[in-house]
């Protein structure tokens, strides 16, 4: 079966720093990532993880060569447009959450469809069907200050959700969750991938975590350093495979933050 | 590095959040010395005497109140703001002591630098503001400033004072803290809490209740009880206000937001809710604020109207520029004579009428009618309508067999008084009822001789005449001689010959220019201190919900970033602050407004003009100063907006 490209970065590179004095973090990097893939992003500190994931999240502008979303150039693109694009295709989940205190999950969660042409009956669906995914239905009228963290970062979740996006980044998700509501999520994540068909491209260390993934891929030193495909393995397979990699690719630095 | 070296380097690094203190203090300073500098100015002590000299020193005290309270809360806020700061010197392993010492020793330096550039800039502006207060009070010489050691010394002493406060309050600060409190403070800030349906609701429209009863009863003050219901009023506003501010803008917000179900968008989620979030906390200081503004205000719109009406109120209660006479066969005849003689010398033309007055005993006794704080009887001067006309006064005339009263010292109470009522003329023999049409402003003849005057048409004047006055009663028949300058440019000369020639008689002074001039010196002084202190408090309060402002635009930055992940615009998430900010500075504003609005309506019985104009001035100076605040808040979090990606 054909797939749609959904993410197309070709030779990007990223530089940091003024004349003389110039660090280069992401050093000619092509990646393609497929609709309904589930990809994930590892590597060693200092490896361009969140630099590439900021990049393709229209966060940060690259230095040179060019990212497709869809048919859309964004480096190409204006400030304004990067903002609307951001807010009608991708959605983003943080590792600390980035919740609104002043605001309830609900009103979090319709955030992004706040400005959009959205009706309000179609948002009250779509809340419906992503609360329910997510299992915080009942959590839909308490402060963030007031839920766990795992339940923060279901709301999150639902967050990004909301208004459809062609492509969710994720950075680090799990970094602040116990092992317990981590799996959780990650499970719900894997489902949503598989069920809704939603793009997902998550930035982690863990090697647990990217076991979730249809497909790792490894960064060194702002290159790619090689890619492995979950493709009919388990988990615990997979698993082991990444943590082979890892191996090879940071010795014992492996990113612990 | 020595301590020096880390308060150097720590002043150069948080130079942004300091220079708006920095500002603050050095007005603060300025303020002070251009008021110490015009107490101690031998101009103006020479030209005012006593009553100016106490005054300023109320006034300065006032003032001193005002900025030392404004310089603490700064202080408090820029604490708070800095508290990672603090806590990080203590992770490294400073002692609290050695923290207290940096801070205080920053402090110092940069008072110092305050009070120097203070009373510098001070100096400089002092000049301007004496020229302004000496125009006020309607001196025209020539002016010269002197340097003043006294109010240079006097401001150091002043803000010695307050930099040992405040560092006390670094001090009290550091001590009390501890290590992990100073790295949350600048989270603090309370939860979201849902209000308690029934009691909020209940609180809430009791806020707005007592507001409104305040409002309904400053209207009604007028009788016995006036002073316990001054305080009722004030009561109630206040603790209305503070309702207002802490449970009913909350309870409101809570309606609204509940009926959205979710769906609060990107403005209510900036404005409504950020606001329902800080409104517990910002209660007190906006409750202070709000009701503080409304008393500068009402004081400066009554100043203001004192000043504006001076001339128009002493016309009113002088209607002659010069009058003399008596009753019985008084010789005042003659010292008119001297004194127009000389008029004559000077070239000065004028008007000459002698203007008969009768003397009754009159008495009011439909009682109901009158207000209960007049004495039932009182003295009658009967005037005919004519003889004012000749003496050129322009005048209503009454119709036949009634009377116009006429006196100022009463108007306030009489001139809600319904109209026609009537009142006894009476003496040992004959008694007659007249009819008072309209009680009118102000006089008709000037004090001292003025009492209550009642003009009626001639006719009616000969009528009362025949009937009262016989052989014995001559003595209530008395004649003034009224002394008009045509030229109103020479009334100031015309005025200081009355003067010389009352005090070679030894004779009190009643002219009307006189009085004008020392009204205009009052006001004119009670107006400048007015508006000197409104305007230091109106930039404190202004200052302190910017900083209270900037303090809150800090501590959201990491919504605004998220906010902007999220594919929000600047321009998106500035049009959701605007609105907050509209709400911030435009509620104490408004209910401020209304307050002073009901304070200088229900205080109008002291001031006989209309007040309109000089409180709508006042209001929109105010108005245009939170305006200024509103819009560098603005600017604040549209620059921590836009770094915040």
């Amino acid at each position: 079966m054909e797939q749609n490209t959904v993410l197309h970065a070709q030779n990007v590179r990223k530089s940091f720093g003024a004349r003389g004095n110039v660090q280069e973090v992401l050093r000619g990097i092509d990646l393609r990532v497929l609709e309904g893939e589930f990809v994930g992003i590892m590597g060693p500190s200092g490896a361009g993880k969140t630099t590439l994931l900021n990049v393709l999240a229209t966060i940060d502008r690259t230095t040179e060569g060019s990212i497709l979303i869809g048919d859309a150039d964004i480096s190409k693109m204006k400030d304004r447009e990067l903002s609307a694009f951001r807010r009608d295709k991708l959605g983003f989940i943080f590792q600390d959450y980035n919740l609104l205190d002043t605001l309830t999950v609900k009103e979090n969660i319709l955030l992004p469809v706040s400005l959009g042409k959205m009706h309000k009956r179609v948002a009250e669906d779509h809340f419906k069907s992503i609360a329910d995914i997510l299992g915080i239905k009942e959590l839909a009228n308490k402060y963030p200050h007031e839920i766990s963290g795992g339940q923060k970062q279901r709301t999150s979740a639902a967050r990004a959700l909301i208004n459809k996006p062609s492509l969710v980044f994720a950075d680090e998700p799990t970094g602040a969750l116990d092992s317990k509501s981590a799996s959780s999520l990650l499970g719900t994540l894997e489902d949503v991938n598989k069920q809704r068909g939603v793009t997902i491209m998550m930035v982690t260390h863990d090697p647990v975590a990217s076991s979730y993934c249809s497909r790792v891929v490894f960064l060194k030193d702002g290159k790619i350093y090689s890619e492995l495909y979950r493709g009919d393995k388990t988990r615990q397979a997979f698993f082991q495979e990444i943590l082979k990699v890892q191996g090879v690719l940071g010795g014992d630095s492996v990113d612990t933050l | 590095m020595t301590l020096f070296d880390l308060v150097i380097r720590s002043m150069r690094k948080n130079i942004k959040h300091y220079y708006l203190y920095f500002f603050a203090l050095i007005f603060s300073v300025v303020l002070y010395f251009v008021f110490a500098t015009l107490q101690h100015d031998p101009a103006v002590v020479k030209q005012s005497g006593g009553t100016m000299g106490t005054a300023f020193k109320v006034a300065g005290i006032l003032l001193l109140f005002i900025a030392g309270t404004f310089v603490v809360y700064a202080n408090a806020i820029f604490l708070k703001r800095r508290s990672r700061e603090i806590g990080l010197y203590q992770l490294i392993g400073l002692t609290k002591g050695a923290v207290a010492r940096l801070l205080i020793l920053e402090n110092t330096l940069l008072s110092a630098g305050a009070m120097a550039i203070g009373i510098g800039a001070g100096m400089i502006v002092s000049r301007l503001f004496l020229l302004l207060l000496m125009k006020l009070v309607g001196f025209d010489g020539f002016i010269e400033l002197t340097f003043s050691k006294t109010a240079v010394l006097q401001t150091i002493l002043v803000f010695i004072a307050i930099i040992l406060l405040t560092s006390l309050q670094m001090l009290v600060a550091v001590r009390r803290t501890t290590l992990l409190g100073l790295f949350n403070a600048e989270k603090q800030g309370e939860h979201p809490k849902k209000p308690k349906a029934v009691r909020s609701a209940f609180l809430a429209i009791l806020g707005i209740g007592l507001i409104a009863f305040g409002y309904w009863l400053s209207g009604r003050m007028m009788n016995a009880l006036l002073f316990i219901n001054m305080l009722v009023v004030l009561a109630t506003t206040i603790t209305g206000t503070y309702l207002l501010f802490r449970v009913t803008i909350s309870w409101l917000f809570y309606q609204v937001r509940k009926r959205k179900q979710g769906h609060l968008g990107l403005n209510g989620s900036l404005s409504i809710a950020t606001l329902m979030h800080r409104m517990k906390g910002n209660a007190n200081s906006l409750t202070i604020i709000t009701v503080l503004s409304a008393m500068t205000l009402a004081m400066l719109a009554g100043s203001y109207s004192l000043y504006y009406s001076t001339g128009k109120e002493t016309r009113s209660i002088y209607p002659h520029d010069f009058m003399f006479g008596g009753y019985g066969d008084a010789q005042e005849e003659k010292e008119t004579k001297q004194f127009t003689d000389e008029l004559d010398r000077q070239g000065i033309s004028y008007l000459y009428t002698p203007i008969e007055v009768l003397n009754l005993d009159g008495r009011f006794f439909e009682e109901e009618t009158i207000t209960s704080w007049l004495s039932e009887m009182f003295s009658a001067n009967i005037v005919s309508e004519k003889q004012l006309q000749q003496a050129g006064i322009d005048i209503e005339i009454p119709d036949a067999r009634t009377a116009y009263f006429y006196d100022a010292s009463v108007y306030w109470l009489m001139k809600t008084t319904e109209v026609p009522f009537s009142v006894k003329l009476t003496n040992p023999k004959n008694e007659l009822d007249v009819s008072i049409t309209k009680v009118k402003e102000g006089n008709i003849l000037n004090p001292p001789f003025a009492g209550t005057q009642l003009v009626v048409d001639d006719a009616f004047y000969q009528e009362i005449k025949e009937q009262f006055i016989n052989q014995e009663e001559t003595h209530r028949v008395g004649t003034f001689f009224s002394v008009m300058i045509l030229n109103k440019d020479q009334q100031a000369e015309a005025s200081e010959i009355y003067h010389d020639f009352t005090k070679e008689n030894d004779r009190l002074n009643f002219d009307y220019y006189g009085q004008y001039e020392s009204t205009m010196q009052y006001t004119g002084l009670l107006i400048f201190i007015a508006g000197f202190l409104g305007l230091v408090f109106l930039i404190s309060t202004g200052s302190i919900l910017y900083f209270k402002q900037m303090t809150e635009a800090d501590q959201e930055k990491r919504s605004y970033a998220t906010l902007r992940q999220l594919g929000f615009t600047v321009q998106d998430i500035m049009r959701g602050i605007v609105r907050k900010q509209v709400f911030v500075f435009g509620v104490p504003l408004v209910i401020g407004l209304l307050h002073s609005i009901f304070a200088i309506k229900a205080a109008s019985f002291l001031f006989m003009s209309d007040i309109t104009l000089p409180a709508s001035i006042a209001m929109a100076i105010y108005v245009l100063i939170y305006l200024v605040f509103a819009l560098l808040t603005v600017g604040y979090y549209r620059k921590t907006v836009k770094a915040a990606l």
